[in-house]
């Protein structure tokens, strides 16, 4: 068994606020914990969301996750919000 | 009166079709934010790039689909279209509207909204064209809890499903497209609204090889009805087709005069498998050989139905061209019953063996055909747990390898060393 769920979300807050881009694909979590199935990964992430510690950034065409904060820099910088 | 002047624009007008541009100028008389449409669109034409913006974090509460975000580049000259959201509704099955819910949805739309729509998006959606990010939140309040409807899918997430109008009106139907497609929308609401995916995937469900909904082209997981039976012939009326007394085609192509009906030309010589003949008078087919396209059906319909054994074909893996080119859906399950009966749970579990595969083999904005290209459809067909059969054959084999899987061997892989030395000396 792999890590408790508190564990993965607490991991994937930590991948967000680390990464060098603000958005990340759902699949960049999944390394969090490799022996959870991705579909349960997906499901905490977006539970992240509704907490208010991750949010959706879209093309359109692809969803990814963010931190708020970060987010709303990157959009400040291009003018949009 | 027109904002700016749209000299390029003006020139689609003169066709002897409907223009778009007649639309918007139409719609701009109502709501005056509309002439930066025309506005920015023409300067797009002259500049000969976009000035759309994509993307960002437009939704609404605990969504993250049915809101796409556009926004214009050039917002101090076209401050109408500065935010102009596009909104995914989900379409009710097969597209049947009371024109009391019609005129609510429009009355909602130019209430927060500019009131251009496009009906319907080529994913079926009703989509409503342009709105400001203040407007999403009361919008959707008002169509949830007015209306009753709810935003479809967009992103990485279960595009919302669309399907053709099936049994409700069509003879040909081989299983509920309506019913199948209204299920599985309700049964996948969370990834529908929340992404999910590598990249999006979309259901399409057509009753028939007819395929009205262009599920093959277009769906990541096409259910084409199918049969397993034989084609149900009424000789009698196949006599009264070749003696001119029905109409072929339904009557389709009376507009002019093709003809006396020759049945050998016009339906044996197309059949694409050469599987029909006449003996006498009596039309025969050898069904082992049909492949379902449907020509005989459609030009004969009151002489030949599809059979009574009545399911679906499952077909995987089209798309648009993005990174490859555009591909159909490739046949993975030739036949598989589709009701209600059971909750569609033979289905179920097709879908989610492939996506728990694809989730995690799927690289990022990679669609579920394009993993299946990578790693080539044998490796497919072993994950979904299904035993080749020859209609997985496109082409015979150029390729004169061939590669052994370890279970295949008798004794596997691992050899005793020492015994084959003592055979043949290094
Ligand atoms: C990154 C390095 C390499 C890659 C990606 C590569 C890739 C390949 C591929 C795809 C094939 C065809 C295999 C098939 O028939 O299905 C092949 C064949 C072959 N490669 Fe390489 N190769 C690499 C390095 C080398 C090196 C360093 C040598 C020799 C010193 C070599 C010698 C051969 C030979 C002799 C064949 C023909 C094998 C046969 O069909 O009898 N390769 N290689
Ligand atoms: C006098 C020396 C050699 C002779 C007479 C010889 C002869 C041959 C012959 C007859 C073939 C089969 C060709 C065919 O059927 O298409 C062959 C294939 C091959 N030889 Fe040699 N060979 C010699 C030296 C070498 C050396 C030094 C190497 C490697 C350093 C080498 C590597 C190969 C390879 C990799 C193949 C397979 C080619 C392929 O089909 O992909 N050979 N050789
Ligand atoms: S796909 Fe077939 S069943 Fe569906 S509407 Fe078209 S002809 Fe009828
Ligand atoms: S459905 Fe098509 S393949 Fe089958 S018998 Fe009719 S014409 Fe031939």
């Amino acid at each position: 068994m792999g890590m408790s769920d508190d564990e993965i979300k607490a991991a994937i807050i930590e991948k967000a606020k680390k990464s060098p881009k603000p958005q990340l694909y759902i699949k960049d979590f999944y390394k969090c914990d490799p022996d959870t199935k991705p579909r349960k990964i997906k499901n905490l992430a977006n539970a992240l969301v509704r907490e208010g510690e991750l949010m959706f950034w879209s093309s359109g065409s692809t969803t990814m996750y963010a931190r708020p904060d970060r987010i709303k820099n990157e959009e400040g910088d291009e003018g949009i919000n | 009166m027109a904002k700016h002047d749209t000299p390029m624009l003006d020139e689609l007008e003169k066709g002897p079709w409907p223009s778009f541009v007649s639309d918007i100028k139409r719609q701009a008389e109502k709501n005056p934010d509309c002439w930066d449409i025309l506005g920015q669109l023409e300067l797009s034409y002259r500049d000969k790039i976009t000035h759309w913006k994509h993307g960002g974090i437009v939704g609404v509460f605990g969504y993250g689909g049915g809101i796409v975000g556009r926004y214009s580049d050039v917002p101090k000259q076209f401050p109408g279209v500065e935010h102009f959201h596009t909104v995914r509704v989900n379409q009710p099955a097969s597209k049947y509207y009371s024109t009391e819910n019609l005129r609510a949805l429009m009355d909602l739309w130019e209430k927060h909204g500019s009131g251009m729509t496009n009906m319907h998006g080529s994913t079926g959606d009703i989509v409503l064209l342009g709105c400001r990010t203040e407007a999403l939140e009361p919008f959707f309040w008002d169509l949830t809890h007015e209306l009753g409807q709810d935003l479809g899918g967009s992103g990485s997430n279960l595009r919302t499903p669309a399907n053709c109008l099936g049994q409700s009106r069509c003879e040909w139907s081989c299983f509920d497209t309506e019913e199948a497609c209204h299920h599985l929308t309700m049964h996948y609401q969370d990834e529908i609204h929340r992404p999910a995916f590598p990249y999006k995937f979309k259901f399409k469900f057509s009753g028939c090889p007819n395929d009205c909904v262009a599920a093959l082209a277009r769906s990541d997981f096409a259910v084409i009805g199918n049969w397993k039976d034989d084609i149900r012939i009424d000789q009698a009326a196949v006599k009264e087709y070749v003696a001119g007394n029905i109409p072929s085609n339904g009557g389709a192509h009376s507009g002019r005069d093709w003809g006396a009906f020759d049945i050998k030309k016009e339906v044996l010589d197309l059949c694409p498998t050469e599987c029909m003949w006449m003996e006498g008078d009596e039309l025969k087919i050898d069904n082992s050989e049909c492949t379902r396209c449907m020509h005989c059906i459609n030009v004969m319909p009151r002489a030949l139905r599809p059979g009574k054994v009545q399911g679906a074909s499952i077909n995987i893996g089209a798309k648009a061209p993005i990174l490859d080119g555009a591909q159909f859906a490739t046949l993975i399950i030739p036949f598989i019953e589709v009701t209600a009966e059971n909750e569609f749970e033979n289905v179920i579990e097709v879908i989610e063996n492939i996506w728990d595969w694809w989730m995690e083999v799927g690289k990022n904005r990679e669609r579920v055909g394009e993993t299946m290209q990578r790693v080539g459809l044998p490796t497919f067909i072993k994950v979904m747990g299904l035993d080749p059969i020859p209609q997985h054959v496109r082409e015979p084999r150029s390729n004169p390898y061939v590669f052994w899987q370890e279970e295949e061997v008798p004794g596997g892989f691992d050899r005793d060393v020492e015994e084959f030395r003592k055979r043949h000396a290094a």
